[in-house]
């Protein structure tokens, strides 16, 4: 039983993490058809952004985290404004703007290198303490992750299904000429999508290093992750994403548990190898039917 | 004729490395309906996409009551009052209709007439009413239609572009659509129509124009279109 409970613990906090990285990711590509490689770059951004606030300019660690999510917002509007809006213009959009965003990513990772170092740096943010549920030390850290994560994921869907901007945003994604002919300005639809992204990766980053901890290449595995969270729910599927993440954190704390760490990554990719061969289009994917 | 509302001169547009519309001289009348008829691919689609700026012009000019616009982003040609409802609808599939119709009143932000112009909508299209809740996805042909034009309608411009409204519909549905179109036409909207069937609609419209090949081959009335068989036999194989 408290293994039962240890497992639900750190497998909420792993997929809280997760889902508020894929949310991001997940919202770009549904609205873009951008799968933007910088992503794990903007995550590792936020993260040293918060210490850098916290740590060199005494700011308060909630502000520290607002901070992140703001420069990191910036970072994805430059992306869109230097990016995405010029290869918009060309043909072959999606892969030349995969191709942009790698690069993106490793100027940013280099840059966090050169300023912060190698070595790893603890997330300053932290709170210390547990709760006891049963015989299991669920540390206090673990909870804040994941009420903050809920928060997020809570702003977001507010955001997409009430308000007008939400609405634009979900209609962009549905079908772009559409949106164009009700008037909406997809242009600015996509800056706020990469904006709101890039505030989502800095929250995601700062929430894995505070149980890791900085280092510039931090990015890599949860954005690998959020890939397969995304391929596994379907490319865009928002909401599907948010339960994918959760339940593939679930399986990736049981798989560590029951067969060890160096499984947990194995059982991850044959489980979209999987998925992949049963529904292509992934578990919550848009198979368009289209009666007359 | 009544007083033009929308006008294009020599317009030429088309798609990377291919021009559709080759110099297209158009007037479409004031609380009119104007007819846009013609066999597929020449161009019927591309001219209204080109008038609400989807496909850019590259040559020629167009303008709405003496207003350019050729030189704006299509989000500013629905500010100007031009509404196109696109062939095959494109809804919004994962909202409901009622969302469907918000959206269609994105530009609007007085509360006041979006509420008016929902009423209206709903009187005209009872439909929509009764399924406000169910998600655009899950419509028949038929109920995608009157949303796909109810949507429109709900963006409250004077200048109505219907492409190929009978698309896909069964003879029966055809005909209420287009007792929605003459009504919207009678209550004085001016309405420009592209349609294949020309028969559907030769009785109704102000004026027919034959689209051939990226320019306009014939411009007339239905009774005109009538008295000239070899017109309809080699444009539209009737």
């Amino acid at each position: 039983m408290d293994v039962v409970i240890q497992i639900i613990a750190s497998g909420l906090t792993l997929g809280a993490m997760y889902a508020v990285a894929t949310v991001g990711l997940s919202l770009v590509y549904g609205s873009l058809n951008m799968l933007n490689m910088a992503h794990g770059a903007l995550l590792t951004l936020g993260g040293y952004m918060c210490y850098a606030a916290i740590t060199h300019l005494g700011f308060h660690p909630i502000f520290g985290l607002v901070a992140a999510a703001l420069v990191c917002a910036l970072a994805g509007l430059a992306i869109y404004v230097f990016a995405t809006l010029p290869l918009l213009r060309a043909e072959n959009f999606e892969t030349n703007i995969f191709i942009a965003t790698i690069g993106i990513g490793a100027v940013i990772e280099s840059l966090m290198l050169k300023s912060f170092g190698p070595y790893p740096i603890p997330q300053p943010l932290a709170v210390s303490g547990s709760v006891v549920i049963g015989n299991v030390h669920i540390p206090l850290q673990n909870i804040m992750i994941l009420l903050t994560a809920l928060v997020a994921m809570a702003a977001v869907a507010l955001l997409l299904q009430k308000t007008r901007a939400g609405r634009a945003i979900r209609a962009t994604s549905m079908s772009r000429d559409a949106a164009q002919l009700m008037g909406v300005r997809v242009g600015q639809i996509y800056a706020q999508v990469l904006a709101l992204s890039g505030g989502l990766a800095a929250i995601s980053g700062v929430m894995i290093s505070s149980i890791a901890t900085l280092t510039p290449v931090m990015g890599g595995d949860p954005m690998l992750k959020a890939f397969i969270i995304c391929i596994v729910a379907g490319l865009g599927n928002v909401y599907g994403a948010v339960l994918a993440a959760i339940v593939l954190g679930l399986l990736e704390a049981a798989t560590q548990y029951v067969l060890g760490v160096r499984w947990s990554f194995a059982t991850l990719l044959l489980l979209v190898i999987l998925v992949l061969i049963w529904r292509p289009y992934g578990l919550f994917g848009r198979q368009q039917v289209v009666r007359l | 004729m009544a007083e033009p509302i929308l006008q294009l001169k020599g317009v030429k547009s088309g798609y990377a490395g291919r021009l559709v519309l080759q110099g297209a001289d158009f007037v479409a009348g004031k609380g009119e309906l104007t007819a846009v008829i013609g066999p597929n691919g020449h161009g019927k689609s591309t001219l209204l996409k080109t008038i609400s700026g989807i496909v850019r012009v590259s040559e020629g000019e167009i303008s709405l009551k003496g207003k350019r616009l050729d030189t704006l982003r299509p989000d500013q040609v629905v500010a100007e009052g031009v509404i196109h409802v696109p062939q095959g609808d494109l809804l919004f599939p994962g909202m409901t209709i009622y969302e469907n119709l918000m959206m269609g009143a994105y530009l609007t932000r007085e509360a006041g007439s979006v509420a008016e112009r929902l009423e209206r909508v709903f009187t005209l299209l009872p439909k929509l009413k009764d399924r406000r809740n169910q998600v655009a996805g899950t419509l028949s042909g038929g109920e995608r239609r009157m949303c796909g034009i109810g949507r429109g309608l709900m963006a409250g411009g004077e200048f109505l572009m219907l492409d190929e409204p009978s698309l896909g519909l069964a003879p029966i549905v055809i005909d209420q659509i287009y007792e929605v179109i003459f009504d919207l036409r009678h209550a004085g909207m001016s309405i420009l129509l592209v349609e294949e069937n020309a028969e559907r609609i030769m009785d109704q419209a102000d004026s027919i124009h034959l689209l051939d090949n990226g320019r306009f081959a014939w411009t007339g009335k239905g009774a005109e279109l009538m008295a000239r068989p070899e017109i309809v036999e080699a444009y539209l194989g009737a």
